[in-house]
């Protein structure tokens, strides 16, 4: 037998292209034959690892940034622990006897703050967010993702539903609502350019939530004292727009 | 790969199949965990852990899509023995040497031990192939790329200019020539020899 005639059975049984003849001869080879039979099993594992290669590289890449994500998500919460459990360390409780001569300090230290807070200061984000309901359940249906991102959200534990929006992205990537929802979660982490990013998409976009996007977007600079930045985007909010008049308040105080 | 009852954490392998964020998040939860403190106990820190946990769960998927794998042990054990061997790897590459490691007691029963061999001896020959793939000519390639996307030979003819019977002969030719670079190679023995 020639190596194309090998190669030519070879292919046809992985393609399942066999006559009844040709297997027979192929079976006798093989059992006969284990130099022929080892490379017979090689050619079909080669096969088959040229096939999967080539039809799963667009699924491989989707997993491998969806774990990439995943553990950026899970190694950052991690640091914050660690960050979070240093600090507790370090606030060991002192008890403090306090002379009678310091509360005549206190009293003016006092006076001073209220003066200090009674004179008008540089507005802040807490002031002005104003976070609406996730309410994702009853028009969606039963699924899993939808259930917790709306209870964690909804609960304000931004992190959970971060991870569950990002989810639900994953299975539909242009839902303008997840997508909303998504950003405000990455504001509240304070992860400030993945949320600027999403806003920025849904204000390009012709979503219902196309100048809420941008009121938060205007936040997140609010939130990071960035007021010139801020500036600029609330003066891109039209009248029409539902934060208008917040828009209008937080520009006089800028 | 196993004639076994199915492990009920078979879930986590049809998980990385389906990219499945969910249960994806729960493996990082509840399995990662025990893999960053061994490495970080092992001249390692958490960004090594994170490309070592990462580079093992495709390894896994690379698997199941080629040879579905059918997990009959828990999937901690496995993929724990699976981190563990990949940062000891690592280690030695980065050392050139022989390392001495903190070692501490993990029950791993035989059945874990024996999916995290084989799921090894995928991962070397994956990467061999790929290896061997990479030195086959640029028309071979471009053919036999075709040959897998386009499905039809009828179609992938047309696209070459050749006929089918031309490309046909040549698609089973060009594996031959990799399946021969693949035997010649030292490393396929090696392998072989684990098996």
């Amino acid at each position: 037998m020639t190596p194309e005639e090998k190669y030519d059975l070879f292919d046809r049984y992985c393609t399942q292209q066999l006559t009844i003849n040709d297997q027979k001869r192929l079976d006798r080879l093989v059992k006969e034959d284990t130099a022929f039979a080892k490379e017979f099993r090689l050619y079909q594992d080669l096969h088959l690892h040229i096939e999967v290669s080539s039809t799963s590289e667009k699924e491989q890449k989707a997993l491998e940034n969806n774990l990439k994500h995943i553990g950026d998500n899970f190694f950052s919460k991690r640091k914050e622990e660690v960050k979070q459990s240093h600090k507790d360390i370090t606030k060991q409780p002192k008890v403090i006897r306090i002379p009678r001569w310091t509360y005549a300090i206190a009293a003016s230290v006092a006076i001073i703050i209220g003066v200090y807070f009674l004179t008008p200061s540089d507005p802040v984000y807490k002031d002005f967010v104003d976070i609406p309901e996730l309410s994702l359940t009853e028009r969606s249906g039963g699924e899993v993702y939808i259930k917790k991102a709306e209870e964690a959200f909804n609960e304000r534990k931004y992190d959970v539903a971060a991870d569950n929006l990002f989810a639900l992205l994953q299975k539909d990537i242009n839902n303008s609502e997840y997508q909303f929802y998504y950003g405000i979660s990455l504001l509240e982490l304070n992860r400030y350019p993945e949320a600027k990013s999403v806003f920025q998409k849904l204000y390009q976009g012709d979503s219902l939530f196309k100048y809420k996007a941008l009121w938060f977007e205007a936040l997140a600079e609010l939130k990071q004292k960035k007021y010139s930045r801020c500036r600029i985007l609330l003066k891109k909010l039209p009248k029409t727009a539902e934060d208008y008049q917040n828009a209008q308040k937080l520009l006089d105080k800028l | 790969m196993s004639n076994s009852k199915l492990h009920s954490d078979q879930k986590y392998i049809e998980a990385l199949l389906k990219n499945d964020t969910r249960l994806l998040v729960e493996i990082y939860e509840k399995f990662v965990p025990k893999v960053v403190g061994y490495i970080k106990k092992n001249n390692g820190d958490e960004s090594k852990a994170q490309d070592i946990v990462q580079e093992t769960l495709m390894t896994i998927y690379k698997q199941a899509k080629e040879n579905r794998l059918q997990l009959s042990c828990p999937f901690d054990a496995y993929f724990f023995l699976l981190c563990k061997r990949k940062w000891l790897n690592e280690l030695k590459k980065l050392s050139g040497k022989e390392v001495t490691i903190n070692e501490e007691v993990v029950s791993i029963d035989d059945e874990s031990v024996r999916f995290a061999d084989e799921t090894e001896i995928f991962n070397a020959k994956h990467e061999l192939f790929t290896e061997m793939f990479n030195l086959l000519g640029n028309a071979c390639k471009e053919l036999l790329k075709m040959t897998f996307t386009i499905k039809s030979m009828e179609e992938v003819a047309l696209k070459l200019g050749k006929s089918y019977g031309y490309v046909r002969k040549k698609k089973s030719l060009c594996i031959g020539q990799l399946t021969k670079l693949v035997q010649n190679a030292p490393k396929y023995n090696q392998i072989q020899d684990l098996l």
